[in-house]
């Protein structure tokens, strides 16, 4: 009986070792998936902000200066009707 | 595009002002900064009319070298010009200082020619004109490299027209000297290892004429400036001085022929010239004797004014002392006291597995880069392909000195442009740290940093050179041999080299060996020319023993006057005793076709091999390099390479073997083809792999250190 219940133990302990391996196994797996995730993201970032960089540009600088928002306003304004315009010349040409 | 800022230290010189400060706005500088000490006249007005930021000095504040160095803290620019009130640039003058300091990065100063106004007189023009002629007998941009160097006065520079890369004047600012504060600073450049340099179009018309006696009293403080910072005394004796007068009064009026003067105008202008030569002789004399004469004489032959520096018995003052401020946010190598105090970073604990998963997240430290840096092109070029293999790459910018100014997005499209299209994200500095697999230092400097970082599981040191030996005895040789003793594991750039890792420095090491870029190295449709050696003389680069290599052409050249020979690799022709090409610093394609003309390619280093072997190889053009360093360790003792003794006439031998013997010749070539095309980027990185799994494989415990080399 002694030599039953030692088994078992020990075929528990080796079934946990194995769970917790596997388990290591997928934390490390999701570790490198976010390492390179992370990486991705942050070059694909670096390739979009390209020219504001090569040009020392901070949007958030820029739009906290006095009129920034009345110009970003005034153009969202004009580029309105001229969507429009292109609309219908599209919708009218074909 | 480097920006520059311009300074002006200005008293009462509203006279010019108006006309200088045009001229500098065309130019179109970063910015201009006016430094005032007390102007009685309207030039404050004038500037802040203009637009000029001025700053204002008590009198008292001044110096010549202390207010130009509170100038350089004033201002942001990359690159600083110094003008005087008086000195107007003539067009292309900032466009010339910026062409002046891509020469080379060792370039730390400037400076343009003096051109005669109108109103010049001719002695003085004519002075101006072969004076400064002196520095460009062809007519081109110059380099002082010594102020001992047999040139045309190495050791000139003038603040009336000069300028400076910032990070150089950050390190050595000008000294508080009552004058010429300017030679001083060429002085200590030079004793930096620093060069100048002189371009023909930094021009400015600098040059008025002042009556008889206010010419006398400058020359007075002149050279009275000269024996105070220099030691320099002028000689003066009748007979050398009437016939040092004699001269230049015949050579005024040879100036003024040429300038189309007539008879009478020549005669007028002979008796000014003698006053002019012969007084300049006596006050040059008694300026650089001031310390001889009572203060009252010295202050009455100065323009200045100033009558310090007594004769004998006086009291020696204490020296001047000028206050510098902190103007680093941290000590360079400060990472080098942090590793001593407090230790490295913990690594991760070891990962079962880990050597053999991919993707790894190898995080790559780099040194600041130039285009056209060669360890740069290999380890980008490597990391490029280990992307390929499926890894994870990032690139994190050490940059203590702060040489990149520019932003992570735009320093990844400079990696991108100018060596390999990685897919990796850029870092400057390691605030955005977040591990890694592998933490790689690439450079002794960057071994240091990669000792801070913590959350990675292994550090490994991708080592191209074996760097102590780029160093004479110095603070950085001494650095640069402790990283090989910092248990990171050693990814190596040749047998020679990792041989060198474990036996001298006890490291592991692994292998790597390079390749080369068979798109642009390969045998193009040239006809191959069977006199022509072409050389590899980058002369700055100690370890290349480009002297060697010119006393071997030398002898060449003597056994046979018709070989021909071509230079590359520096953008300052060598002088040599004998007639070659210079090819510059080429680029790769013309080097493609230099190597496809020619007969036998000369190479040579002293301590790690380089790429420029097996890019000659890859054009079948055999080389020749030294034995007893690195290259038998890569190419074996009688493979493409022809090793020589380090010794001109054993240079010389195989050279002429390579262009007699065609079986030879042949079997180089063919040989070297062969070696290129087992040698590729793909292969390289292969072994670099290999190189960082066995970096995690020795955290786990499941390699051995002493292995054999892989």
């Amino acid at each position: 009986m002694d030599v039953d219940v030692t088994d078992r133990a020990a075929e528990d302990l080796a079934r946990e070792n194995e769970r917790l391996r596997a388990a290591i196994a997928e934390l490390e797996d999701e570790l490198a998936r976010q390492a390179a995730r992370t990486n991705t993201i942050r070059a694909e970032a670096q390739e979009r902000v390209y020219w504001l960089d090569r040009w020392n540009l901070d949007l958030n600088e820029l739009m906290r200066r006095p009129g920034a928002e009345q110009l970003r306003w005034l153009v969202r304004a004009l580029r309105q009707p001229l969507r429009a315009l292109r609309k219908l010349k599209r919708r009218l040409l074909g | 595009m480097r920006t520059i800022s311009v300074v002006i230290p200005v008293k009462d010189g509203a006279r010019w002002l108006a006309a200088t400060l045009a001229a500098v706005r065309r130019e179109a500088p970063h910015e201009i900064l006016l430094i005032d000490s007390g102007s009685t006249d309207n030039s404050v007005a004038i500037a802040r009319a203009a637009g000029v930021r001025v700053l204002e000095i008590e009198p008292a504040e001044f110096g010549h070298g202390r207010t130009r160095n509170l100038a350089v803290a004033s201002t942001s620019g990359e690159l600083i010009a110094f003008l005087t009130q008086d000195a107007e640039p003539v067009p292309g003058w900032l466009a010339a200082y910026r062409e002046a300091f891509e020469l080379d990065e060792r370039v730390g100063a400037a400076f343009g020619p003096h051109l005669p106004r109108p109103d010049t007189s001719p002695m003085i023009a004519r002075e101006l004109r072969e004076f400064f002629a002196g520095f460009s007998p062809e007519g081109g941009p110059t380099i002082q490299r010594s102020a001992d160097e047999a040139a045309w006065h190495p050791g000139f520079l003038s603040n009336a027209n000069a300028a400076y890369r910032r990070s150089v004047l950050e390190a050595i600012p000008f000294r508080d000297v009552a004058y010429a504060e300017d030679q001083a600073f060429a002085r200590d450049l030079f004793a930096a290892r620093g060069w100048k340099a002189y371009h023909p179009g930094a021009g400015v018309l600098h040059a008025h004429d002042y009556p008889w006696a206010q010419f006398m009293r400058r020359y007075f403080d002149e050279y009275r400036g000269l024996r105070e910072t220099t030691g320099h005394v002028e000689a003066i004796a009748p007979r050398s001085t009437v016939r040092a007068v004699r001269d230049a009064v015949a050579r005024d009026r040879a100036f003024l022929a040429a300038e189309g003067a007539g008879a009478a105008q020549r005669l007028r202008w002979t008796g000014r010239s003698v006053a002019h030569h012969g007084g300049r002789r006596v006050f040059a004399a008694l300026g650089s004797r001031a310390d001889r004469l009572p203060a009252a004489a010295q202050r009455g032959l100065s323009l200045e004014g100033r009558g310090d520096g007594e004769a004998s018995g006086a009291t020696p003052s204490a020296p001047r002392l000028t206050a510098i401020p902190a103007r680093r946010r941290r000590e360079l190598f400060a990472e080098i006291l942090d590793a001593e105090v407090h230790g490295a970073a913990p690594l991760l604990p070891a990962a079962p597995g880990a050597s053999a998963r991919t993707p790894l997240h190898v995080a790559i430290v780099i040194p600041p880069f130039r285009r056209g840096s060669g360890g740069h092109d290999t380890i980008f070029r490597i990391f490029r392909e280990i992307e390929r293999m499926g890894h994870t790459v990032s690139v994190w910018l050490d940059d203590p000195e702060g040489r990149h100014p520019e932003r992570p997005a735009v320093l990844r499209r400079e990696i991108r442009d100018w060596f390999a299209r990685l897919d990796a994200p850029v870092f400057t500095g390691f605030e955005q740290w977040y591990g890694a697999d592998v933490a790689l230092a690439t450079g002794w400097q960057t071994v240091f940093p990669v000792l801070g970082l913590d959350a990675c599981r292994a550090r490994a040191y991708f080592v191209q050179d074996h760097e102590p030996e780029f160093y004479p005895a110095a603070a950085e040789r001494r650095w640069a041999a402790e990283t090989y003793g910092q248990g990171l594991h050693h990814i190596c750039a040749s047998p020679w080299l990792a041989d060198l890792v474990r036996t001298r420095y006890g490291g592991t090491a692994s292998v790597f060996q390079l390749g080369a870029d068979g798109d642009v190295y390969r045998q193009l449709d040239v006809v191959r020319r069977r006199d022509t050696v072409v050389f590899y003389g980058r002369a700055v680069t100690a370890r290349r023993a480009v002297p060697l290599g010119l006393l071997a052409l030398a002898e060449l050249k003597r056994r046979r006057p018709a070989a021909r020979v071509v230079i590359y690799g520096d953008p300052i022709p060598n002088d040599t005793s004998f007639p070659y090409e210079h090819a510059g610093v080429a680029s790769q394609d013309e080097l493609a076709h230099l190597y496809c003309e020619a007969t036998v390619g000369l190479c040579l280093s002293m301590t790690n091999y380089s790429r420029v072997p097996q890019e000659m190889m890859a054009c079948g053009l055999p080389c020749v390099d030294l034995a007893g360093y690195s290259a038998e360790s890569v190419f074996g003792e009688d493979g493409p390479v022809e090793l020589s003794d380090f010794s001109p006439t054993a240079l010389a031998d195989h050279i002429e073997r390579l262009m007699d013997d065609e079986a030879l010749w042949q079997r180089r070539s063919q040989a070297g083809q062969a070696f290129v095309a087992a040698h590729t980027w793909g292969a390289a990185a292969r072994e670099v792999e290999a190189g960082l799994r066995e970096a995690l494989r020795l955290r786990e415990g499941i390699a051995q250190p002493n292995a054999p080399l892989r």
